[in-house]
């Protein structure tokens, strides 16, 4: 079977260079079946590497322990979802299935374009088909899955793997790394096509209108795997910590800013026909940021909790890294014709530039991230000597950046394309600012004097009325004209622009989570040593350590502490935190009990029993306040997307804005 | 030959009861909490010396009782860091300092921010300086024509507020 696995790999890796060089070649020498077999070539790269995965997850099911990299994922006494998650628990399987999801993503571009845009699909392939050469040789020849255990001539199994990392074992684990791997994988269609329309130099906007949708499932994709990502360090490292600013945190975190700004900066291409060469570069720099992504975790540059074990796979990356970049950075340069605005700025109040600094903003956002996650780096080859940028310095840098960027969400939508006068302004600015203002009287009035908090809290009111008041004013109009009920006609409203009123969803969501992160402003901890049956107190709670318990199964040793919680003096649950070791890899791990309300978290972690009292457990008891808004933001930021991605119920076209009269330059024939 | 499998059990039942907690007691210390908060636990968690939540973890726990010891001595935050500083080296505090090449990782990315404002204010500039101090000389206020343009602009802004 590993041989049969391996040969797949092998094949896979010559039908895709079989794919660049076909594409390219009948792309340049006019020959249409050479490409068509190109393509068919791309279809045959995703079947090889589907049976290529199907026997790694099978050996994985099976616990064929003859397999290095299974005997050091699994274990016999693992579940069947864990033995599944393996396949990308591991530096070998994870690159297989990013090769996987390439080439699948890559077979549904050939499919759903096999008669559409013949003249740049050979040039997408080329892009799309040359990363795949890439993973596929650190699949075929760096880091391959199918090794087998070999001792002398023979090859032996062992009698039972090291199964995987207990923190991974995790229901959140399971299906974070693919979420996070479809957004990563997914970025690089809109930039295939990107390339496509540069090299065919191709009027107008027909890749963006064709990867629109690509990039925003992409998006939600990279929404979906960071959000899990937080939820899992929130439920199992203990400490009540869902982002810990940990350099592979950051490294999904960085292309998400530049996607980010590139959905926006999109619109005023497609709008006004303005920032072509700036959409180019977000796009070829959210690519390139995935991959630099994949290297940070790989290559063991920084270090990271996350990271795969040090590995050479980082000179790999930084070669493909140097010669994409010059690549591509060649190409915009050679086509600045092709990419001239239509339009120009014509005032500093309009929509187009509260664009220009909401894409300021995100981006200086993401260099922040981005510096202070290779400032370690830079500082060891500089200095001789690695210092840490943790927590505190980005949470430092970018509260205000991000404060900014939750103000500018609110004044978007509030300002008109090309100009706005100070008139309207005041007129849509007014109850937005008195909600800004009553809230932030209303919490100094209940004695909040946290400066970030308040700040947080005000604009998170002042965007909320903005989204309603859009909301609001369109409903009205067509429940007053169509006779129908507001709901209905907030729903009719959403139906005629999707794209629109799913992007305020968005918004919306992003607004939720703000409210979410600034709970921690008000976060309590406490860490008590407390003897059977006694009590203590952390802000309005009470808690009674009843009952210290132990046990085991096939998979691990167990012991929990079952504490009662009480509330102004009534009961209102017992919680159950747990510690754990794992008996295939003798590792101890934390299962913290949490109380999820809308106000405040109880959460519990059972630190074990005091070692010089054998009576007294040791607990580690934290509220953390507002911090359910951040997933509930999540549920609505997601239901924004989805929204984004139904077609609208009217089609609306967006006249380019010519430039005429006194202001033109030559005068517009009519 | 296997393993003995109620010696396994035995080791592993004494592991979890009598040290999981090793590391946990100096933290019902709240300045121990608090310093720990500030300094970097270099096990490969990437957490802090508070938050490291790894058993028996070979840097948190002898930190953390270190930490306890300083503290029950009477000595300020200042000096507990500078001593931490010593033993282990810049690496273990969680911020860069504010001083010489350091200073650069606080200044950088708000210097960044200065650089795109300009940039962006500087290409404002640029749009608004190419069009004609006078408005156009071609073109009467109430002219038919400009009528005409003017209510194509508002027909786009209806569009595009659509």
């Amino acid at each position: 079977m590993e041989t049969l696995g391996a040969l797949s790999i092998l094949l896979a890796f010559c039908l895709a260079i079989y794919a660049v060089v076909g594409s390219v070649v009948g792309a340049v020498k006019h020959r249409p079946y050479l490409t068509k077999s190109a393509e068919r070539a791309v279809y045959g790269v995703f079947f090889l590497l589907t049976v290529a995965s199907g026997i790694l997850v099978y050996a994985l099911l099976v616990s064929d322990f003859r397999l290095a990299y299974v005997a050091a994922r699994s274990n016999r006494a693992m579940p069947a979802v864990y033995k599944f998650a393996a396949w990308w628990g591991g530096q070998e399987g994870s690159l297989l299935l990013w090769s996987w999801l390439l080439s699948l993503y890559s077979a549904v571009v050939v499919f759903t374009n096999r008669r559409k845009l013949r003249d740049m699909m050979p040039w997408v392939l080329t892009v799309l088909m040359a990363t795949q050469v890439f993973f596929l040789t650190l699949n075929a020849f760096v880091e391959p899955p199918f090794q087998v255990l070999a001792v002398g001539k023979g090859v032996q199994a062992v009698a039972d793997g090291q199964g995987l990392n207990p923190l991974l074992q995790y229901w959140t684990m399971a299906i974070h790394p693919p979420m996070l791997y479809l957004g990563y994988v997914g970025f690089i269609v809109p930039f295939a096509f990107a390339i496509g329309s540069l090299v065919t130099k191709q009027p107008g906007d027909a890749w963006i209108h064709t990867t629109r949708r690509w990039s925003l499932i992409t998006w939600g994709f990279q929404s979906i795997g960071i959000l899990l990502g937080a939820g899992w360090a929130y439920a199992v490292l203990g400490w009540g910590g869902y982002w810990g600013w940990d350099p592979v945190e950051n490294a999904s975190l960085l292309p998400w800013i530049t996607a980010t700004a590139f959905l926006h900066s999109v619109m005023m291409q497609e709008k006004k026909g303005m920032m072509k060469v700036w959409n180019m570069v977000l796009i070829s720099a959210t690519f390139f940021l995935c991959i630099f992504g994949t290297f940070l975790t790989r290559s063991g540059i920084v270090s990271s909790v996350h990271a795969f074990a040090q590995s050479s796979l980082g000179n790999w990356f930084v070669g493909f890294l140097a010669i994409g970049i010059a690549l591509t950075t060649g190409l915009i340069l050679r086509r600045l014709d092709y990419l001239k605005s239509e339009a120009h700025l014509e005032s500093v109040l309009s929509r187009e530039s509260s664009f220009l600094f909401n894409n300021l903003i995100l981006l200086a956002s993401c260099f922040a991230v981005l510096w202070g996650t290779m400032f370690p780096v830079i500082t060891e080859a500089v200095m001789g000597e690695k210092v840490t940028v943790g927590a505190p310095f980005f949470n430092k840098v970018n509260i205000p950046i991000g404060l900014f960027l939750l103000f500018l969400t609110g004044v978007g939508p509030l300002i008109a394309w090309r100009r706005s006068s100070w008139d309207s302004l005041k007129r849509a600015f007014f109850w937005p600012t008195i909600c800004f203002a009553v809230t932030v009287v209303v919490l100094v009035a209940f004695e909040v004097r946290h400066f970030y908090a308040l700040v947080s809290l005000g604009l998170c009111a002042f965007v909320t009325a903005t989204i309603v008041m859009e909301f609001w004013k369109g409903a009205r109009a067509i429940s007053i004209k169509n006779k129908m009920n507001l709901l209905r006609a907030t729903v009719e409203l959403t139906h005629r622009n999707t794209r629109r009123y799913g992007g305020y969803l968005v918004h919306m969501g992003i607004v939720l989570m703000f409210i979410g992160f600034t709970g921690a402003a008000f976060n309590k901890d406490t860490t008590r040593e407390v003897k059977l049956g006694d009590h203590f107190k952390l802000g309005a709670y009470e808690f009674q350590v009843k009952e210290v318990a132990d046990g085991d199964n096939p998979n691990y040793l167990w012991q929990h502490a079952v504490i009662g919680v009480s509330k102004g003096g009534k009961f209102v649950t017992d919680l159950m935190p747990e510690k754990r070791i794992y008996k295939a890899s003798e590792q101890p791990t934390s299962e913290v009990a949490i109380r999820r309300q809308l106000n405040e978290d109880v959460y519990l972690n059972f630190a074990g029993m005091s070692q010089t009292e054998a009576d007294r457990a040791i607990i580690q008891a934290y509220l953390f306040p507002l911090v359910s808004w951040i997933w509930i933001g999540f549920w609505v930021l997601m239901m924004g997307t989805i929204v984004c991605l139904i077609p609208s119920k009217v089609k609306y076209s967006y006249p380019k804005t010519e430039v005429v009269g006194a202001y033109a330059k030559e005068p517009v024939a009519r | 030959m296997p393993k003995n499998p109620w010696r396994g059990r035995v080791l592993l039942t004494a592991l979890l009861a009598f040290s999981l907690a090793h590391g946990a007691t100096p933290l019902t210390n709240q300045r121990v909490r608090q310093l720990g908060e500030m300094l970097h636990c270099m096990c490969g968690c990437n957490s802090s010396v508070t938050s490291c939540n790894m058993i028996n973890c070979h840097f948190a726990d002898p930190v953390r009782h270190r930490l306890l010891t300083l503290v029950e001595q009477g000595a300020a935050d200042k000096d507990i860091f500078a001593e931490m500083e010593t033993t282990y080296g810049k690496a273990i505090l969680r911020q860069p300092p504010s001083e010489g090449f350091y200073l650069m990782s606080w200044v950088m990315p708000f210097a960044g921010l200065a650089a795109g404002l300009t940039l962006i204010l500087l290409l404002i500039r640029y749009y608004f300086g190419r069009r004609p101090a006078t408005a156009g000389a071609g073109v009467e206020e109430n002219s038919p024509e400009l009528a005409k343009y003017k209510e194509r602009i508002e027909k786009d802004l209806a569009d595009l507020d659509q």
